[in-house]
């Protein structure tokens, strides 16, 4: 070590990177023995003794996963060690909770069931990832279409609300499909936007943040440069008229906010914003019946009227009971009553594993969301060029911010949305979604150190 | 299943998911501090040096050598000399406020430092990312200099004259 210079120090470094596909190999081992745990704690409390169908559960996703390490092996040796054993962690106990309120929709008869559909959803959704890993070879590929992009998002968010294959759910004008099969394009507009705002802010990083009128000691950027803006906030107050759906227009304005606000380092964006989005909330609770009522169940849960009104409070106030009921270790996977809840499967799966796993639980599954936003951040941090880096930082955020969102509404702590828990929740658009971020994530990861090596 | 296996299956999982979580910390621990480094420079270069406490150390007493100045050998600032007349201390880095400024890329700013004890001079690593090197030998410990020895910094040799 006596001789360690900079210069020789940077390969010496680099060489011990590769390390975190061992250690990736390794948590995926690991995560597979917690699938299983879960996967036989279930049978054992709701059966009394496990069967083979067990295999049918674990096996899929635990396959895709290693297949995914293994293209990461290929392709992106660099790559961050983390993100794919935190998505399947959550991936897996998102199937094991949905296999576990499967069993108690046998017992009472029910033939509606999610679990299986799920498995191969997954394994469906971490090949897709594999995918992309294997094809997207730079991250600034992405950058060269940031308009089609745009566009591309801007016609998935409407294409719900053109006839014949617009579907409309709970309400909510969020889905297209086509027989038996239904697609929620949003979830795949939000990743275009992130490459959207990531090419165009980085082209107009510049204008954004220096020229403008001051006006009492803030600049305020010309109309020019401040025109997308507007246009964005009108077309995410659009998408909450369109579609019903206040979740994901909080969530597209807030993606946009907190992208802006990395390109330019302005506060004024952020705080403008906000007073946008509240005034919009607040407009729109008075105009529109729907979002009055979501708000109504949000700030008096228990009240009699809302518990019994159709569409009112009687949902949030069973997941608030069960997570009651959980209290600190939880009831045990399949001890508890969490098919008591309507959509315990889909929106309310975290209500479900509160029941089921406790505060305890809940806290360490809401450590995982931590870390993978974090590692995330930390690749937007590490990255050198500037696309890379808000793209990065938009990617993670989408995940971090639609974590917040739901739940905070199964909590109560906001009003209750349409977004969906990330890897959690049953529905094949969203693991399609949230595995093409987290391949997208380990892309910017590799290239960030390939290109430092270079 | 009785009763208590389930408790017991119940907290070994939340058990398991939790030790998983904390395991993860170890990595992110070495993104926050970096990796653990156990450094022997930095714990016998520590006290701080001066020119009461050198004589505690044991640092050996040189007779008949007292330079009067530094002479830089090699390095941009090559040819110049720094009189060391009537100096207890001389501050040596980067930092346009030390006694003598390298302007070497592979200097820290607060490099190392020469402390006069008696009549002899003690050169002094102060904890620097690439190390002083006194004769060649990468310094660990405070020593005294000898007639003749040659200081490296970087790039940077000097030595002390008299």
């Amino acid at each position: 070590m006596s001789n360690v210079s900079l210069t020789s120090a940077i390969p010496m470094l680099l060489k011990a990177v590769p390390r975190s596909r061992n250690f990736e190999a390794v948590l995926l081992f690991w995560v597979a023995g917690i699938h299983a745990f879960a996967l036989a704690q279930i049978q054992l409390a709701v059966n009394q003794e496990m069967s083979i169908d067990l295999m049918g559960y674990w096996a899929p996703p635990t396959i895709a996963a290693w297949i995914l390490h293994y293209v990461l092996r290929k392709h992106a040796l660099n790559a961050d060690g983390l993100l794919l054993p935190l998505g399947f962690l959550l991936n897996g106990l998102g199937i094991a909770m949905i296999y576990r309120l499967d069993l108690a929709e046998i017992t009472n008869g029910s033939t509606q069931l999610f679990a299986e559909r799920q498995v191969w959803l997954s394994c469906f959704a971490m090949l897709i990832a594999a995918a992309i890993v294997r094809l997207v070879p730079n991250p600034l590929v992405l950058r060269r279409f940031p308009f089609l992009a745009g566009a591309a998002a801007v016609v998935l968010l409407v294409l719900p609300a053109a006839p014949v294959i617009g579907r409309t759910i709970n309400g909510a004008t969020l889905w297209i499909g086509v027989g038996d099969l239904s697609f929620q394009p949003g979830e795949i507009a939000k990743i275009l936007l992130a490459i959207f705002f990531a090419g165009y802010l980085v082209s107009r990083k510049g204008p954004l943040s220096e020229i403008g009128l001051r006006v009492l000691g803030m600049r305020i950027p010309s109309a020019k440069d401040l025109g997308p803006i507007l246009l964005f906030w009108v077309a995410s107050i659009g998408v909450l008229v369109l579609q019903r759906d206040l979740g994901t227009s909080i969530l597209y304005f807030g993606l946009f906010l907190v992208m802006i606000y990395t390109a330019t380092g302005r506060g004024f964006y952020v705080g403008i914003g906000m007073v946008m989005m509240v005034t919009g909330a607040l407009v729109a609770s008075r105009l529109f019946g729907y979002v009055a009522a979501r708000f109504d169940s949000w700030l008096d849960p228990f009240s009699q009227e809302n518990y019994s009104a159709v569409g009112g409070s009687y949902q949030l106030v069973q997941g608030l009971f069960g997570m009651a009921h959980g209290d600190v270790i939880g009831a045990g996977l399949g001890s508890g009553f969490p098919q008591l809840i309507p959509l315990a499967e889909s929106d309310f799966i975290f209500a479900a594993l509160g029941e089921e796993l406790g505060m305890a639980g809940v806290f360490a599954i809401l450590a995982t969301y931590l870390l993978i936003v974090y590692r995330g951040l930390r690749i937007s941090n590490t990255n050198t060029d500037e696309f890379s880096k808000l793209l990065a930082m938009g990617l993670s955020f989408v995940i971090g911010l639609q974590v917040f969102v739901v739940a905070g509404g199964v909590m109560g702590l906001m009003p209750l949305t349409g977004l969906t828990t990330p890897f959690l929740a049953a529905g094949g658009s969203s693991l399609l979604a949230n595995w093409a971020i987290i391949a997208l994530l380990l892309v910017l990861s590799d290239s960030s150190l390939r290109r430092k090596a270079a | 299943m009785s009763e208590l296996a389930l408790f017991l299956i119940r907290i070994g999982f939340v058990a398991v998911l939790w030790i998983f979580i904390l395991s993860l910390l170890s990595v992110i621990r070495a993104d926050l501090y970096g990796r653990r480094v156990i450094s022997r420079i930095a714990k016998q270069n520590a006290p701080g040096l001066t020119a009461g406490s050198a004589a505690n150390l044991g640092i050996e007493d040189v007779e008949g050598f007292d330079p009067s100045e530094i002479a830089v050998l090699t390095g941009r600032t090559a040819g110049t000399n720094i009189l060391l007349e009537g100096k207890k201390e001389v501050l040596i880095g980067r930092a346009p406020s030390s006694d003598m400024v390298i302007s070497d890329e592979f200097a820290s700013s607060m490099h190392a430092k020469l402390v006069h004890v008696g009549s002899d001079w003690v050169l002094q690593d102060l904890n620097s990312t690439n190390g002083t090197h006194l004769d060649g030998k990468r310094l660990t410990t405070p020593e005294t200099i000898r007639p003749g020895m040659t200081i490296r910094i970087g790039t940077t040799t000097f030595e002390l004259r008299s």
